[in-house]
């Protein structure tokens, strides 16, 4: 039985000349399982490296040497398993291994690759969330330095100092104050407000104070606070900042931390 | 006794940087020539033959004995990247027809019969290609170490394709038998 054309075709596959519809031909030829081609191609294969080799040799640069196990001194050395050994020995626990494999492969890599994609998914998650998260606190500081910025821009716009009282001398705030829209506190250098206790910010314009919100300050004594445009406009005097009950209270009952004027 | 390549990669397989000194010092100055013959450049052919040898390292583990000899498994890999290489470098300056035809004119001379008689007479082995029939001879030459197909080798001989093919199986037998009977 011939086997033309694949041992033409095998001839120039090993030269690397094959090319063209003669080539995915052989391919296709090859990867049905010719164990004739196969045998053409490693010996082939050989005879090309003992062309080579019949060559005289000649010693590379030395750079390539030092250059190659600089490389691989600093990779670490790829993690493979011990060679097996080449006896009945490897052949028999090797069965040995298939069946066994075969029976808890299934089990296993359900079992493990579940936990690890169960954990991967909820890593996922929780990554998700915090990114929701970091995002909403940015948009928040966004919105504020632009009202902040908004405000600084228009002429009627007031800044007044906060000044530190008694225990928080140390302590300083700025209020940004326009007469229609309102404004921001911002305060630093104040001791977090004790639990169940809170800040509280006051208006003062011709009568008894005003309650314009309740806040807190982090770790670092920072704080900022939106204030609502007062009814009616009316011009503010003094404005106050009172320790309180964190819910925030009609009157000022605490000791004052921070005063206008 | 020298430890065999084989198992030299089985070494490095298990990670073993001594045993790839070894390797290289033993394989690096067969491939080498190889290399330089199919780029030309000696810079080009130091990175090309230390990317093959890198790959050694890293695919030491696929390796197996029973499917060719670490010689073999090297010397094709070698040709492959070295072609892989020019192939890359005429692709930048197709425009550039003289270049070209200059690379395979000097490949071409570089095995001439007299070069072969020079070297021969200076007491250097002669090598197994130049022991071929000079038409034979070139099919191998335009082939593995030009990187011509066999369909632009028949453009540039201007030979009918089947000849070609058939040039290039008769080579190849050739180079067989000259290699058996070699010493």
């Amino acid at each position: 039985m011939t086997h033309e054309p694949y041992d033409t075709q095998a001839a120039s596959y090993a030269l690397g000349a094959l090319d063209g519809e003669e080539r995915t031909e052989f391919e296709r030829h090859l990867a049905g399982g010719c164990a004739v081609c196969e045998a053409a191609l490693r010996a082939s294969a050989e005879t090309l490296a003992a062309m080579v080799r019949s060559g005289p040799p000649m010693v590379p640069p030395p750079e390539a040497k030092e250059a190659l196990l600089r490389r691989i001194a600093t990779t670490t050395p790829p993690q493979r398993a011990a060679a097996p050994p080449r006896t009945l020995v490897w052949a028999v626990g090797m069965l040995v291994a298939m069946i066994a494999a075969a029976a808890f492969t299934g089990a296993f890599v359900a079992a493990r690759y579940e936990g690890r994609l169960g954990q991967m998914a909820r890593e996922a998650a929780a990554l998700r969330e915090r990114v929701q998260r970091d995002e909403a606190a940015l948009r928040q500081q966004i919105a504020l330095y632009r009202s902040v910025v908004d405000l600084l821009r228009d002429p009627q716009t007031r800044i007044v100092t906060l000044h530190g009282l008694g225990a928080n001398s140390q302590a300083t705030g700025r209020i940004i104050w326009h007469p229609v829209n309102g404004g921001h506190v911002l305060v630093a250098n104040l001791p977090s407000a004790p639990a169940g206790k809170a800040y509280e910010l006051w208006t003062i314009a011709d009568a008894a104070p005003q309650p314009v919100g309740v806040f807190q300050v982090d770790a670092s004594g920072r704080g900022t606070h939106r204030i609502p445009p007062l009814e009616g406009g009316k011009p503010v005097k003094v404005f106050a900042v009172t320790l309180e009950p964190e819910d925030g209270v009609p009157e000022p009952t605490g000791p004052m931390v921070l005063a206008s004027k | 006794m020298a430890t065999s390549g084989a198992e030299l990669v089985r070494q490095m397989a298990a990670g073993d940087r001594e045993a790839f000194a070894l390797f290289y010092d033993r394989y690096a100055p067969v491939v080498f020539p190889l290399i330089l013959r199919i780029v030309r450049e000696r810079a080009d052919a130091s990175d090309v033959l230390q990317e093959v040898f890198w790959e050694a390292w890293r695919t030491a583990d696929a390796y197996d004995p029973t499917r060719g000899s670490p010689e073999a498994w090297m010397v094709t890999r070698a040709r492959t990247r070295a072609i892989d290489r020019i192939r890359s470098t005429r692709r930048r300056s197709e425009m550039f027809v003289a270049p070209l035809d200059e690379a395979i004119a000097a490949t071409l001379e570089q095995p001439a019969p007299d070069a072969a008689e020079r070297a021969e007479n200076r007491g250097t082995i002669r090598s197994a290609l130049d022991r071929l029939p000079g038409a034979q001879r070139e099919v191998i030459e335009l082939a593995y170490y030009a990187g011509l197909t066999q369909t632009e080798i028949a453009e540039r001989l201007k030979q009918p394709l089947g000849t070609v093919k058939t040039r290039i199986r008769l080579a190849l037998e050739r180079l067989r038998d000259v290699g058996r009977t070699s010493p």
